[in-house]
């Protein structure tokens, strides 16, 4: 939707021309809950299918293999055993102690989602992913959007080549963008909320918002009662510990998504979910991806995979970095996107892909061919000698495995002597 | 009219199999019982038989097509005989294979449902029923009736403990218990009475549902498979070869989660060269996947690279007579010396610990068969000791050693197969076109082996100069390294010290050894007479991977003869 008002806006470069857009808020939320309602039904019905009993209720603890539940639909307690059982109580956003104001104006990620209403201003506390997208959302919305960060770039840890391009973009797209700020008070008033910033670069040391965002991170859901009864173990993070089958301490207790671990991703979460169960089967599984893909679902798109540019100069890991800017790429010129890029890190020895990363509209679709690549240890010349269709945003990935021997087509790069 | 023929039953479990080889075509003609096409299963390949007779019409099925039981496979006009329904009495019985489904290591519940009640009178007892596959006993855990409780069909009436999980079984009777026949401890058979009722009525014990088979045969699959196989033919079950994980008895010291940005829970190392499937083919193998070199471009690791690797590990550790590890075998620890005395510890250093090492290698890697002989060597007694002096003139001894090297040394040209190696990594047998034959030496420092190049070039006198030049050598610390290097076969005579046989360990890498043992008058049965003849015992230990006994009977006999002639040196040598 935001993509799309977007695009509207950018047609006029193409001798389109549409007038502004009138946002049916009822209507956007009434889609969005559709989707969400059908994504979630499905799964009751294919529960029901797979004869999996659904038993809705808040549960404790006795001891490793009971569980005491009490009933939210049908009422009542009752103790339920079980040989094994898989925790995936999963995350909810952080809040900063000193940050919390009780007030209709504060909104975490799962209320911002809700669509309210459009606010006038915002303020989005965390330059990270969460952040980053629902201020895009209420940007292109209408809404003048703040984002305070309190290091000194957006999306902490991703490669800064592929931030760039966001960034550039979204200095466009929010009114401001205040890197190395802190938040140090947030005061409810009649219009709004009187926020006080902090940092070398702050101007205006005092704003008004008509709402804050506050996404800062999540935190795991550890904090599950009676779990001091079992042997799980719980970290300084509050995450549970687990092993390469996702099983805890506690033999017969087994955990999965977000309150184990790092990284928050729910397609982690799916395959933990497989491993663990596959594990209790009996089955020799571990959890051991050599990629997980991390998506940024902001415009443009940032999708990372594998080994980052980041980690290899934190191992001090020698590799070969091949870029190709998708200026030299005919489809992201057509679609007007040429500040795109794709990017493969390669072992130099071996010449195996061991990460990727990209920039730009769809790279979280694109993303997918590294996570494969990487999985199955492709060197940079087998993903250049697979033909990929043309003109697509794809092709990309094949010209980025020709640079690193010098030859792509469509990009000049002296060779490698 | 035209009848079909459909895919029989195979056995348990078996639902489906790959076409793997069709023996008959359209016009032919099929008789009952005659084999018509191979099938791999999940278990085997099966020759399966026609049920019916006639003159083919269509087939209905194509080779590498998956097949279900029940599935038409092909016509037959005119047909005459049973129409598929029965196995046909020739059918081969497919190999009792480990179970493929593997075993829940869950404690799994019995399903009670699969106890069908068919009441029915007579025996008031309840007997083990049948567990699973390959499970025909267990401990009895824990029992959950007493004398006098009432039990009903589908109760769990005990906890059992088998080598594969605790189940619960459940009562497949209705009744008042009488007498319990099992104690708390005790293990228990299937088809054992574990009670008796009083009355009641009583439904006889049938095995539950078996594990329905996983459908799903991939490349992996067939990979396992040819494992399997691989590991069957070496006489070793799969389960044998590779005990599987036991992921929930302990869990293993417990690893932290890594950082942020790392998956947690998982060890962190470097990624490896190897795609998915591939690595889940190594931790089903109970293969470390980091610990393979990968043939593939950029090192990358390949499914039969994994295979390779696991058999050289298997065939380590069958040799090692051992259940492989992961990893190596630690020596078991050793009781505290101290409580019963005093003790000395001295350092194992040079040639012993070498010699530990080595002969530890070569017992864990050959299979070891010990041959035993006699030479009648009287006429040789009398040619050693009349060219004696001429060997003394060349600087040695014309000893029983220096003649059984040129003995050796010819028999080996005959049987070539003794001057050889295996290379199991490349499944080969190298052949050595050169005869090195090592001598053990008895020093003050242990035992060393100096080794004589070409002996089959050289004659007894030069060897026996040779021989003790080189022994001379050992015993004053002079061996070079390449003077014990290079060796195809090896002479060790205890002779000297006494004995009347031996079984002396090979040294590997070569495939034989030969020892001798002291020489003695002994009365022999010639043309109808005893006779004092001085007898020498002979034992040829040899590498029974390459090495059949009857060759290895046969080699030894050749060397006897040649020692009682030593003119068939000459003829044949």
């Amino acid at each position: 939707m935001a993509k799309l008002i977007e695009e509207a806006a950018q047609a006029k470069n193409w001798g389109v021309e549409f007038a502004e857009p009138k946002v049916d808020l009822n209507k956007l939320r009434g889609w969005k809950e559709s989707v969400v309602k059908r994504l979630t039904a499905g799964l009751g019905q294919l529960a029901k299918q797979r004869s999996v009993q659904f038993v809705s209720g808040k549960a404790a603890f006795v001891n490793s293999t009971t569980l005491k539940v009490t009933k939210t639909a049908a009422g009542g307690e009752e103790n339920m055993t079980f040989d094994r059982i898989v925790i995936a109580t999963g995350s909810r956003p952080s809040v900063i102690p000193s940050l919390k104001l009780d007030s209709p104006r504060m909104m975490d990620s799962t209320s911002a989602l809700d669509l309210p209403d459009i606010p006038k201003t915002l303020l989005v506390i965390g330059g990270g992913y969460i952040g980053l997208e629902l201020g895009s959302v209420y940007a292109t919305l209408g809404t003048k959007v703040t984002c305070v960060e309190m290091l000194s770039g957006l999306l902490p840890g991703a490669d800064r080549d592929l931030v760039l391009p966001l960034h550039k973009r979204l200095e466009k797209l929010f009114s401001s963008i205040m890197l190395n700020t802190t938040v140090k008070s947030l005061k409810e008033e009649k219009t709004g909320i009187r926020v006080a910033f902090d940092g070398p670069d702050v101007k205006e040391k005092e704003q008004v918002f008509d709402r804050v965002l506050m996404s800062v991170g999540r935190r795991p859901n550890s904090e599950i009662p009676g779990l001091d009864k079992t042997k799980v173990k719980v970290n300084q993070k509050g995450f549970i510990e687990i092993n390469a089958q996702r099983q805890t301490a506690d033999p017969s207790i087994y955990a999965i998504g977000d309150v184990a671990g790092e990284p928050m991703l729910a397609h982690k979460a799916m395959h933990e979910g497989r491993t663990a169960v596959e594990a209790i089967a009996g089955h020799k599984v571990a959890f051991e991806p050599n990629a997980i893909p991390a998506v940024v679902f902001t415009d443009p798109e940032i999708a990372w995979a594998g080994l980052t540019e980041t980690q290899a100069k934190e191992q001090g890991r020698a590799i070969s970095v091949a870029k190709f800017p998708w200026g030299a790429s005919g489809r992201a010129i057509t679609l007007d996107r040429p500040e795109g890029l794709t990017k493969l890190l390669i072992d130099p020895k071996t010449e195996r892909v061991l990460g990727v990363g990209i920039v730009g509209p769809g790279a979280g679709e694109l993303i997918a061919e590294g996570v494969l690549a990487i999985e199955m240890c492709a060197l940079a010349a087998d993903v250049g000698m697979t033909i990929h269709p043309h003109p697509t945003l794809s092709e990309t990935m094949m010209e980025s495995a020709e640079v690193f021997y010098g030859h792509a087509t469509d990009i000049y790069r002296p060779k490698k002597t | 009219m035209a009848t079909e023929f459909k895919l029989p039953e195979l056995g348990e479990n078996i639902e489906t199999g790959d076409l793997v080889r069709l023996m008959i075509s359209a016009g032919t003609s099929v008789t009952e019982g005659q084999p018509v096409m191979e099938l791999e299963t999940d278990k085997a390949v099966i020759e399966v038989p026609s049920s019916v007779s006639g003159t083919v019409g269509e087939i209905r099925v194509k080779e590498g097509d998956k097949l279900r039981v029940g599935q038409v496979i092909f016509t037959v006009e005119n047909g005459a005989g049973s129409v598929a329904a029965q196995r046909s009495e020739a059918a081969p019985v497919p190999p009792k294979a480990p179970p493929a489904t593997p075993t829940p290591a869950v404690v799994s519940r019995i399903e009670a449902t699969a106890v069908p009640s068919t009441p029915a009178s007579g025996a008031s007892e309840f007997k083990l029923p049948e567990l699973g596959e390959n499970i025909d006993s267990g401990d009895l855990v824990r029992l959950m009736i007493a004398p006098g409780a009432r039990v009903s069909e589908g109760q769990p009436v005990m906890e059992l403990e088998t080598d594969k999980a605790v189940v619960e079984v459940p009562s497949s009777v209705n009744g008042v218990v009488r007498e319990i026949k099992v104690k708390e401890g005790e293990k228990v058979k299937v088809g054992q009475v574990i009670f008796t009722l009083e009355g009641g009525a009583v439904a006889p014990a049938e095995p539950p549902r078996k594990h329905e088979p996983v459908e799903h045969i991939s490349g992996q699959q067939a990979a396992r498979l040819a494992f399997r196989m691989a590991m069957q033919a070496e006489g070793k079950t799969e389960e044998q070869a590779l005990p599987p994980d036991q992921p929930f008895a302990a869990p293993p010291a417990f690893t932290m989660p890594v950082q942020l940005g790392k998956v947690a829970g998982t060890e962190h190392r470097d990624p490896v060269p190897a795609a998915p499937s591939v690595r889940r083919l190594a931790r089903e193998l109970g293969v470390d996947i980091h610990s393979i070199q990968g043939s593939g471009p950029g090192g990358r690791i390949s499914d039969d690279d994994v295979k390779l690797h696991a058999k050289n590990m298997l065939a380590a550790a069958v040799a090692a007579g051992q259940a492989p590890a992961a990893g190596h075998f630690a020596e078991p620890d050793l009781p505290d010396f101290t409580k019963w005395g005093k003790i000395e510890r001295v350092s194992m250093r040079g040639v012993r610990r070498k010699t530990a090492e080595h002969l530890r290698q070569a017992w864990n890697t050959i299979p070891h068969v010990t041959q035993q002989d006699r030479a009648d060597i009287t006429e040789l007694e009398q040619l050693r000791a009349k060219f004696a002096p001429r060997a003394e003139e060349a600087g040695g001894k014309m000893t029983v050693t220096a003649i059984a090297l040129k003995v050796c040394a010819s028999a080996l040209k005959v049987f070539p197969q003794f001057n050889a190696s295996i290379d199991m990594g490349k499944e080969e047998i190298i052949y050595k076109q050169y005869i090195n034959i090592g001598v053990a030496v008895d020093t003050d420092r242990g035992l060393l082996v100096p080794v004589i190049r070409d002996v089959d070039k050289k004659n007894i006198v030069e060897l026996a100069a040779e021989l003790t030049q080189l022994s001379k050598k050992a015993r004053d610390r002079k061996l070079t390294p390449e003077e014990m290097g290079g060796g195809t076969f090896t002479i060790t005579n205890l002779g000297g010290i006494g004995g009347t046989g031996f079984s002396p360990i090979v040294n590997h890498p070569e495939v034989a050894i030969l020892g001798l043992s002291r020489s003695r008058m002994e009365p022999e049965w010639v043309n109808s007479k005893f006779e004092p003849r001085l007898i020498l015992p002979l034992s040829l230990s040899y590498d029974h991977r390459l090495i059949d006994g009857a060759d290895a009977a046969r080699f030894l006999r050749w060397i006897a003869e040649a020692f009682e002639q030593p003119f068939l040196l000459s003829v044949q040598g």
